[in-house]
């Protein structure tokens, strides 16, 4: 009964946080496109907070610059559990064009922080990330909590 | 007091740490670290063909993207001292205006979004996406377009696009009049906004600030007017304020929205006929370059062999506006919120401003930012 409940829960509301580790913020704004409302990413019951600490769900933009090598396992481990992360764009994947020599970044970022979902694409199109969004987060959200109980 | 802000804060689009000088709620200092978002392009693009370091121009910044491609082409052309054709040349206007709208509506969707006005921040993005649309009828892409390459664009525009883009573009501007007026009359708009964040004339030409920040404290400077098809064959008009806040700020992106829709009414209208590309050989040599973004004047550095790029420098806006925010309009800000506030009004871009290096002008010490290895804050009275 409570998980079931907490399931319910866990599906309508969910907050998501992000985080740019040195992308071009070609990912990011296709992100606050999102919100416009042709998108209306709040019709999901997705909520943008910015907020690590009650975040659900991380979106990662950027092939982890050097300051973000540390901050990043920082972050994670603020958010609380279950928690799902999102790479979105190429650049966490691979480190994309700046993947060259006499850069200074570290892709992937699933080295540093576990990747639930990833999204490629410079940058992925507004409804592929909500797509992926959707597709990953509520019920995974969910199912995560039931594994950890 | 210190109040730090970032790197990842509910009103910041990018990273970056404000740490906010504050006695009592009244805001006194403002210290920034950079250096989140360095990936070192400059570096990567020394030793590459043009072919290949467009993109990482094109990548240096997401919102502007369009104007670091055409900046980085138009050097080379500089290079080898030929003009692209003028039909490519009205296309590069066309293209540009649009991204100047978007960037401009996201620029004031931030702020509305600061100062917790949704209803203004929702019809700022819905404003925007028609304009997306208009931008991916002409190039096919919506952020990146990959449209310059040295010589002229790299595809023709079809005219039931340009049509459509001049559909766009008039509903666009059947709508869009009421929106600056909202904020230029809403008394509560007008509470959080007007006398906030003030910067004056002098203190903006000490803090080199430039665009429509610059623009909103009595500068009357836009490179759009000395470059030859601006001034050749399109009318525009000069978007300038005295005021000097937020406000004004943003009063002055809301109103070079409707300067741009003109100008590509016009730009379509009278587009020539004619080749977009041509074969531009590059000889050896270097050449600087600069152009109107939308936050501000890009300029460009390039020194070539004929080949490979030899020493590529960058010079982006956000850095001095960032710095004039920091710097000036902090002073006398009343609150935190209110300095959060002033910062968005500043349309900060991170992702440009890694490169850069800022001297300090009371003790003449400089201070590199090149990203992390000597990311240094700006120590400010
Ligand atoms: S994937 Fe492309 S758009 Fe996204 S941050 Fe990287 S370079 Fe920018």
């Amino acid at each position: 009964m409570l998980d079931s409940l907490k399931d319910v829960i866990r599906k309508s509301s969910i907050h998501a946080c992000l985080i740019n580790t040195g992308g071009c913020n070609g990912c990011d704004i296709e992100i606050v496109a999102l919100l416009s409302p042709r998108y209306d990413l709040e019709q999901y019951g997705i909520y943008f907070h910015n907020n690590p600490r009650e975040a659900d769900v991380i979106l990662v933009t950027g092939p982890v610059a050097e300051q973000w090598k540390e901050n990043l396992q920082r972050i994670y481990a603020k958010a609380p559990n279950p928690k799902i992360v999102v790479a979105i764009g190429a650049c966490p994947l691979s480190g994309h064009v700046f993947n060259q020599e006499g850069s200074a970044i570290y892709p992937p970022l699933n080295e540093f922080i576990p990747v639930d979902a990833s999204v490629p694409g410079c940058p992925p199109r507004p409804t592929e990330i909500l797509g992926a969004l959707l597709a990953v987060g509520p019920d995974a959200i969910a199912a995560k909590g039931r594994q950890k109980e | 007091m210190i109040v730090p802000i970032g790197p990842i804060h509910p009103a910041l689009k990018e990273p970056l740490r404000l740490k906010l000088q504050t006695r009592g709620e009244k805001v006194i200092g403002a210290e920034i670290d950079y250096g989140y978002v360095h990936r070192g392009i400059e570096r990567v693009m020394e030793g590459k063909t043009w072919q290949k370091a467009v993109y990482l121009s094109e990548r240096v910044c997401g919102i502007c993207s369009y104007i670091h491609t055409q900046t980085f082409t138009e050097t080379f052309e500089k290079i080898a001292g030929e003009e692209a054709p003028l039909r490519a040349q009205f296309l590069r206007v066309i293209a540009n205006e649009l991204d100047r709208i978007q960037s401009h509506l996201l620029a004031n969707s931030t702020y509305f979004n600061t100062i917790e006005h949704e209803t203004l921040f929702m019809y700022m993005l819905s404003l925007r996406e028609p304009v997306m649309d208009a931008i991916e009828l002409l190039t096919g892409n919506r952020v990146h377009m990959a449209w310059n390459v040295v010589g002229g664009v790299r595809l023709d525009a079809k005219e039931v696009h340009l049509k459509s883009i001049m559909n766009i573009l008039d509903n666009l501007e059947s709508q869009y009049a009421r929106y600056p007026q909202m904020f230029e009359h809403g008394p509560l708009l007008g509470l959080r906004s007007k006398d906030v964040g003030y910067m004056s004339k002098e203190d903006s030409i000490k803090a080199r600030a430039v665009g429509p920040i610059a623009r909103a404290s009595s500068i009357t400077e836009d490179l759009r007017t000395e470059k030859p098809v601006y001034k050749d064959h399109l009318d525009f008009n000069v978007i300038w304020r005295g005021e000097g806040d937020n406000f004004a700020r943003n009063m002055n992106r809301f109103d070079e929205v409707t300067e741009s829709i003109k100008i590509i009414k016009q730009a379509i209208e009278n587009l020539p006929e004619g080749k977009v590309r041509k074969k531009v050989n590059i000889p050896a040599g270097y050449a600087d370059n600069r152009n109107e973004a939308p936050r501000g004047e890009v300029a460009y550095m390039i020194e070539t062999n004929g080949n490979l790029i030899k020493n590529i420098s960058i010079r982006t806006p956000s850095i001095m506006n960032i710095d004039a925010c920091a710097r000036y309009m902090f002073k006398d800000v009343a609150t935190v919120a209110d300095a959060v506030a002033t910062y968005a009004s500043v349309d900060p871009c991170i992702a440009c401003t890694e490169r850069v290096t800022i001297i300090d002008e009371e003790s003449g010490k400089v201070h590199e930012v090149n990203g992390l290895h000597n990311v240094k804050s700006i120590n400010l009275k």
